[in-house]
């Protein structure tokens, strides 16, 4: 199955420092602009469900769920704190323009 | 003869810390030394998920089975440690055994309090500390069955919580206004009670347990305002103590736990403590806790461990934890003990704020209610020890995160 470009928002609708969700392909999709550079992972945790993006903090490329304090880089989805037992998948996410379109 | 690092308590702290050990590279003997028969376990899903039966045991495990012979960590479980010779540097267990150690670590954490009740020992009372009494407990549960739970501190809320989610009916007795009322005070004490009444606990506040009363097992609360609640059984949380009975002859110093200082040291050479049992000092604070929490459980074990082998750095942890209570997530940064001033960012009404306890201006602590990022944001606050303007913690158009001053001489 070939990968599917989908343009999921604008790069200025995400400010340094925050994440944003995405519902797509039937996934919810975090998105974080961490201080410029822009990374898709999971939006789920993968402790109890949380959305990382809506309470969640971003700190460098650090995401800490907001629900438990779990921690997941968000380079490479791994889990860099507890209670989280899992990974988070991540997403190739271009800067196309304005626009940031994710691979899927 | 390899050195010997011996920890006494497996618990979350005592086996983060021989992991810790042998993650950066120990290569002397570890000894694992636990009074329950299980592997190392973590407490939080006891009076949570575990308690409704939603996660297996196998998930609250510190480290899988198989990690501590595959890491040489011998673990001796089941057995209570006695006594502690600092001289010989032996720790006696209760088999006979003595086991020699080079270094020491005391992770025994605390225990429940057994309030001097008459009827206390009554089948069917019951507390909760260990898997054990957790499922002991969930034998108990069953729809339509009637409980009184005692106290209504973090485990009696998540406790009474699980319950009525597995459809028990419960009645709470607390002595003080409101749950939670000593930590967090009466203002976010009663959005607690009001979030417990409305999923169909019945609350009673201001009264305390006279005795249990029953006939081959409880069949009532009877409390001191002269109320009678007939129950199937009782919960009992009313408070912990720290387990250090074994050490009264060490010369350790112990109050309220064992005293250590930022590195994990007691006042004995060789011997270090950590976890809900030491009273450690802290340099952000500048003043000596003793916290249960988790994360501290986990973070000051592995500092303790570091420090055994002498590439700690001292251990100053803002901590950290959190509550469930149906879908209320409520978490707490810091240490507060009083405070002079309450200011409350959000709504209390609508159950969702951070409240911030200050002292003198400045931050000692915060609490929240589904504001899981405002506290994640509020600990630089609470680390930097400046003062704050509260007229711009409470406006939640301002960003927390500039308002932590930069960090001066001796700050991290």
């Amino acid at each position: 199955m070939n990968a599917r470009s989908v343009t999921v928002a604008k790069k200025a609708d995400i400010k340094p420092g925050e994440l944003a969700s995405f519902e797509v392909a039937g996934r919810r999709i975090a998105v974080a602009n961490a201080d410029g550079r822009f990374f898709a992972i999971d939006d789920t945790c993968t402790h109890e469900q949380c959305s990382l993006a809506e309470e969640g903090t971003l700190e460098g490329t650090v995401v800490t769920c907001g629900c438990h304090g779990a921690q997941f880089d968000v380079t490479t989805g791994a889990v860099l704190a507890p209670p989280a037992p899992e990974p988070v998948t991540v997403y190739r996410l271009r800067v196309d323009n304005d626009d940031l379109v994710l691979e899927i | 003869m390899p050195p010997s690092f011996v920890v006494v308590g497996a618990s979350l702290t005592g086996a983060t810390a021989a992991a810790t050990l042998r993650q950066d590279g120990f290569d002397g003997d570890v000894t694992l030394i636990g009074a329950e028969p299980h592997p190392p376990y973590e407490r939080p899903p006891l009076s949570k998920q575990y308690l409704r039966g939603e996660s297996p045991f196998e998930k609250a495990l510190v480290r899988p089975v198989a990690f501590y012979g595959e890491h040489r960590i011998d673990t001796v479980l089941g057995v209570r440690a006695t006594r502690v010779d600092p001289a010989k540097r032996i720790v006696h267990l209760e088999t006979g055994r003595r086991v020699h150690y080079d270094k020491l670590l005391i992770a025994t954490g605390v225990r429940n309090r057994r309030p001097p009740i008459p009827g206390l020992d009554l089948p069917g009372v019951l507390d909760l500390r260990s898997v054990t009494d957790a499922d002991a407990l969930r034998r108990r549960i069953s729809s339509g069955a009637r409980a009184a739970v005692i106290g209504m501190g973090f485990i009696g809320c998540e406790v009474a919580a699980s319950l009525r989610q597995k459809g028990v009916d419960v009645v709470a007795i607390e002595p003080a206004a409101t749950p939670l009322f000593r930590v967090l005070g009466k203002d976010v004490g009663a959005v607690v009670a009001a979030i417990h009444r409305d999923h169909g606990v019945e609350t009673i506040f201001e009264d305390l347990v006279m005795r249990f009363e029953g006939h081959g097992r409880v069949e009532r609360v009877i409390t001191k305002r002269g109320r009678h609640v007939e129950c199937d059984f009782a919960v009992v949380g009313v408070g912990v103590e720290p387990v250090v009975d074994f050490l009264a002859e060490s010369g350790i110093g112990i109050d309220n736990g064992i005293l250590v200082d930022e590195a994990c040291r007691t006042t004995v050479d060789g011997i270090y403590a950590a976890g809900d049992v030491a009273n450690h000092w802290h340099p952000v604070f500048e003043r000596r806790m003793r916290v249960e929490h988790w994360q501290n459980a986990m973070q000051q074990g592995a500092a303790a461990a570091r420090s055994m082998l002498g590439t700690g750095q001292p251990y100053d942890a803002i901590h950290w934890f959190w509550s469930d209570q149906y879908d209320a997530n409520l978490q707490y940064a810091g240490f507060h003990h009083e405070w002079d001033r309450l200011v409350v960012r959000g709504s209390l009404e609508r159950r969702s704020f951070v409240a911030f306890y200050l002292n003198q201006g400045r931050i000692d602590a915060v609490v929240a209610l589904n504001r899981g990022k405002d506290v994640r944001r509020a600990m630089p606050l609470i680390r930097s020890r400046g003062l704050v303007d509260p007229e711009r913690l409470k406006d939640e158009n301002v960003d927390l995160r500039p308002l932590a001053p930069a960090p001066t001489e001796g700050g991290q």
